[in-house]
């Protein structure tokens, strides 16, 4: 049983990184990024591939992270010229490029077959059941340190300019500040943050194929965020519990709802994530947590 | 080797393809035009509309022409409810809370249609006849009928658009609100048109890539971002510009193929947009400016 | 299941997981009295058509093993889990079934990534994993021969096409895949094969899931004149394929799996069209006793026929498969234990038996068996595959009709 809410735990930190790296993007900045899957799947073939190829785990995360910042850059000054309808359209496309790439390049990422095999997180150390949990408290460590690099940034003068941009662009422009620089910044720690998401998912499932990073994924990130209250880092923490809950709770439902069969289940799941986003979006703009504001 | 004549060919698929794209994504340039927001459940309006028709084809054994009547009514009438229930509400938030929200209607129409119909696929029933062939140059006529459905379906949107008094108030609406509004407009009849008008181009959209692919839950959701790339490129809020947008986008993609194969030309479709939108913030006939 | 009454309480107090945290205590109190098996089959996603039906046949075979007393003293019990036919959702569904319920075994895996995924786990926890996918990496990855398919490589259904294209004079073949691990696998291998025959593609294209229309891919492979059409594919796309080649009106033959040309392929598109396509699947062992009593039970409990799924049968011989090891390793047999004997009761020499309980005689009775299941001969290389036959099957007015039997 430990294990196994070990492993939920892995994975609803996993998101809570996506989820973080998402709130710094649209929460602070309102930056409109639904390609964020695509940094989530290049944090994650960088590591996988470079430790399959005999690479330590600790700078394939961080060329992962690095590479996954670096692919937002083009994005994030895109980001200058277009509008939040373009954006959001020009960010999907980006992340269905990217996988169709990962797909292709077969000779690299070994296409369609996946890569399995990849190497598990502590398991060199040989100390068996206990590397999840290993993996578990790096985990923790790794966001507590994102939600302090993001309350950082967010208290810092530097973050009441990323704030001010979300609210009135022309006046922090009028200031003489350069929010142009500023978001492509944002841009890039939030995909970065995705890529580092990326490097923990890989190593934790251990197989890698280029489905796993369609746009549902970056749907999800967004429900956990937009559940949270977008703009609270607390709500970046607790959207990403509840989604982890809802999805993995209806295991242990089942037993609870007579007369549905398990195919039936799987629609009623995501009927009822659907639903959620809608009657959050018309009652609690603000997140489940967060007071009301608007 | 490809051949002029493989090259007419695959212009033509990408022809068809493209007009089919064009009307979901005339659905969206509606809605961003004049509801401001890019909607995600664009394509699952598509599902429950090609599914109606389906039913009413098995249950009354009519011809898909008469079927398409019930899928328009089941297309207007899910976009309406969805409109009154949570667009209205919305209106005057940013455009990302309808956007979410559409996402969230997305999932919920999919979830319950696949809970009510099944994963299984199904077929509208068509005779199917051999192509004509003009030397080597293939005209298929399904597609030929579902180009010249999605092309009526178009003539009358823009025939509602410029030659009736709620059409005029609609581009009214589109191009300035405030405007509107002062010279006495009423923007809630505006809107229950424009979702009208909507869910009919999504139920005519969806009836055609249902005879012409299959029937599944999925069917709308797999159009949605080819339609969104449409819709860009020819620039948002504009009716010809998603027509063009969506051809441009299909003939591009199919004529890719002998020089990238079928997989990449989903990506090659993506490099165009970008490329469209760097040169031209605002898409190929778009008004309002994209850029900030 | 006597745990479900007080998970059920936990949870009705609205404490989800965290409630859960406490049942630990629990499972351990009922553990040792019985096997337990785990079943994470695709009851949704991808796999959704043939998931629950796989289940079902899990369900039987449980039913009739513990009718017949339990295998090497044990009881058999299930826990079930939906694989949603996707890796990330099977690695957490895996995960329960290994630490909440416990199972020493965890079966009817389907999708090859979902299987790739599940397998680290079972691995880990030197669990028996049992599968219906056709990846080739799942022989190569499979260290500890932990690991048992009972569905045919896709290597091995490229090897049978190639076999039936050229027992029917086929000269100039080309392939369409799917872009996925199976769809590509059954293309490739079939070149793989043909080629050591001494023939050539003439053409082929691997094209992308869930496109409107598939024409311009069909476009490219007619051109280059093929005499017959090898895919790789799936039902949907399958059906559009087929219906803009027949427009296209150019003369082609078709050797499609069976997953893909099956009765619903001929209800999309009318007997015309699927006229003279070639299906092909490994054969259940149909004329096995053991088929007819278990399709006789599925049609009882689905209300279908079993030739309807073929992943039924082998979900089915799965746990006899199980079973019938425990008995052979004695009682309280260890995993590991049990799962060297799965070769033993499964392969050559020995006594055939064709049910569970008949072979609980002929172990008692000290004797070998060989167990021959509903889906194959059940005969494992020494890899953990099965080579199952394949079956010709040739769509005349819209019946499948069976003309040949192919063996590799």
């Amino acid at each position: 049983m430990t294990a196994y809410l070990v492993a939920v735990g892995i994975v609803a930190l996993i998101y809570m990184l996506l989820t973080l790296g998402l709130n710094l993007q649209y929460g602070y900045t309102g930056l409109i990024n639904f390609g964020h899957v695509a940094f989530f799947a290049i944090g994650a073939y960088a590591s996988a591939l470079l430790t399959l190829s005999g690479w330590p785990m600790a700078p394939a995360f961080a060329v992962g992270t690095l590479l996954a910042g670096l692919a937002a850059w083009p994005i994030g000054l895109l980001s200058l010229r277009l509008s939040d309808d373009y954006l959001a359209v020009v960010t999907l496309g980006f992340s269905e490029a990217v996988r169709i790439t990962i797909q292709e390049e077969r000779w690299l990422t070994k296409g369609v077959q996946g890569l399995p095999g990849i190497p598990r997180m502590f398991q060199s150390l040989g100390i068996g059941e206990y590397a999840e949990i290993a993996t578990l408290a790096l985990l923790v460590v790794v966001n507590a340190a994102a939600v302090a690099l993001v309350v950082h940034l967010v208290r810092s003068p530097y973050g009441r300019l990323i704030q001010a941009i979300r609210d009135d662009e022309v006046a922090v422009e009028a200031l003489g500040k350069h929010p142009a620089r500023l978001k492509v910044q944002v841009f890039m720690v939030g995909a970065a943050l995705a890529g580092l998401a990326g490097g923990f998912y890989a190593h934790f499932i251990t197989y890698l194929s280029p489905d796993q990073f369609l746009p549902l994924v970056t749907f999800y990130v967004w429900i956990a965020m937009i559940i949270g209250g977008p703009g609270r880092t607390a709500g970046a923490v607790a959207g990403a519990t509840i989604l982890m809950v809802f999805l993995e709770g209806s295991r242990f439902t089942r037993e609870l709802v007579p007369g549905v069969s398990e195919v039936q289940l799987a629609s009623v799941r995501i009927a009822m994530i659907g639903l959620a986003l809608i009657l959050m979006t018309l009652y609690r703009p603000q997140g489940i947590f967060g007071e009301r504001k608007e | 080797m490809t051949t002029a004549v493989d090259f007419v060919n695959l212009a033509l698929n990408g022809l068809v393809e493209g007009l089919l794209i064009a009307l979901p994504a005339l659905a969206l340039t509606l809605v961003m035009g004049i509801a401001r927001f890019p909607n995600a459940a664009t394509g699952d309006y598509m599902t429950v509309s090609a599914y109606a028709a389906l039913g009413v084809q098995k249950a009354l054994g009519v011809a898909i022409a008469v079927a398409a009547i019930g899928a328009a009514a089941a297309g207007i009438a899910v976009a309406l409810f969805f409109h009154l229930w949570v667009f209205r509400a919305l209106a005057r938030r940013r455009p990302v809370a309808s956007l979410v929200a559409s996402i969230g209607i997305a999932f919920l129409v999919r979830a319950l249609l696949t809970l009510f119909v099944g994963q299984e696929q199904q077929t509208f029933q068509v005779a199917l006849v051999r192509a004509w062939n003009f030397g080597g140059v293939r005209l298929l006529p399904t597609d030929l009928y579902a180009a010249l459905g999605a092309i009526v379906a178009m003539a009358a949107l823009f025939a509602l658009l410029h030659a009736t008094p709620i059409g005029r108030q609609m581009r009214a609406v589109a191009d300035n609100p405030d405007l509107a509004r002062a010279s006495g407009i009423r923007a809630g009849r505006v809107m229950l048109v424009m979702w009208a008008c909507t869910g009919a181009l999504c139920a005519v959209g969806g009836v055609l890539m249902g005879v012409k692919a299959v029937v599944m839950p999925e069917l709308g959701w797999e159009l949605l971002i080819p339609a969104f790339a449409a819709m860009i490129l020819g620039g948002i809020g504009s009716v010809p510009g998603a027509v063009a947008g969506g051809v441009l986008l299909g003939m591009v993609q199919e004529l890719s193929i002998p020089f990238v194969g079928p997989s990449y030309k989903i990506a090659v479709t993506f490099g165009v947009m970008l490329a469209v939108l760097l040169l031209r913030p605002r898409g190929l006939f778009g008004s309002a400016p994209a850029a900030r | 299941m006597p745990s479900n009454r007080t998970r059920r309480e936990f949870l009705a107090t609205g404490a989800g997981l965290a409630a859960a945290s406490m049942l630990p205590t629990l499972v351990f109190a009922q553990a040792g009295a019985t096997f337990r098996i785990g079943s994470l089959c695709p009851i949704s996603g991808g796999g959704s058509s043939y998931g629950s039906g796989m289940q079902k046949a899990i369900e039987i075979a449980i039913a009739d093993v513990n009718a017949a007393g339990g295998a090497g003293g044990r009881k058999l019990e299930l826990f079930s889990e939906d694989s949603q036919t996707k890796p990330d959702a099977a690695v957490l569904a895996a995960k329960k079934l290994i630490e909440v319920n416990k199972v020493q075994a965890v079966i009817g895996t389907w999708a090859s990534g979902v299987t790739l995924a599940v397998m680290p786990l079972t691995d880990a926890a030197n669990l028996i994993e049992m599968n219906c996918s056709g990846a080739p990496a799942i022989s190569t990855e499979d260290k500890k021969d932990l690991v048992w398919r009972f569905q045919a490589t896709n290597d091995r259904f490229g090897a049978a096409f190639a076999v039936i294209a050229e027992k029917r004079g086929y000269k100039r073949p080309a392939t369409m895949a799917f872009n996925n691990a199976s769809g590509i696998g059954n293309t490739e291998g079939f070149k793989k094969a043909w080629e050591k025959k001494g023939g050539q593609i003439v053409a082929s294209v691997v094209y992308e899931p869930s496109r409107p229309s598939y024409r311009s891919e069909l476009q490219q492979i007619l051109a280059a004149k093929p005499d017959v059409i090898v895919t790789g594919s799936y039902l949907p796309d399958t059906t559009i394929i087929l219906r803009e080649w027949y427009q296209s009106g150019q003369d082609v033959k078709w050797i499609i799996p069976g997953w893909a040309a099956n009765p619903d392929l001929v209800k999309a598109l009318g007997n015309e069209v699927c006229e003279g396509i070639i299906s092909v699947d490994s054969v259940s062992n149909e004329n096995a006793p053991s088929y007819k009593s278990l399709d006789a039970q599925y049609l009882k409990a689905t209300g279908k026929s079993l030739s309807s799924n073929v992943y039924a049968a082998m979900t089915y011989d799965m746990v006899i498969c199980i079973a019938l090891a425990m008995e052979a390793a004695g009682a309280n047999a260890t995993v590991a234990q049990v799962n060297a004997k799965i070769r033993d009761v499964a392969n050559p020499p020995g006594d055939k038996v064709s049910s569970f309980a008949e072979g609980k005689k002929l172990i008692a009775e000290k004797k070998k068996v060989n167990f021959e299941g509903a889906s194959s001969r059940l005969d494992f290389d020494q890899y953990g595959d099965v080579t199952p036959d394949f079956g010709v099957y040739v769509i005349e007015k819209g019946q499948l009709v069976r003309r040949d039997v192919v063996s590799i």
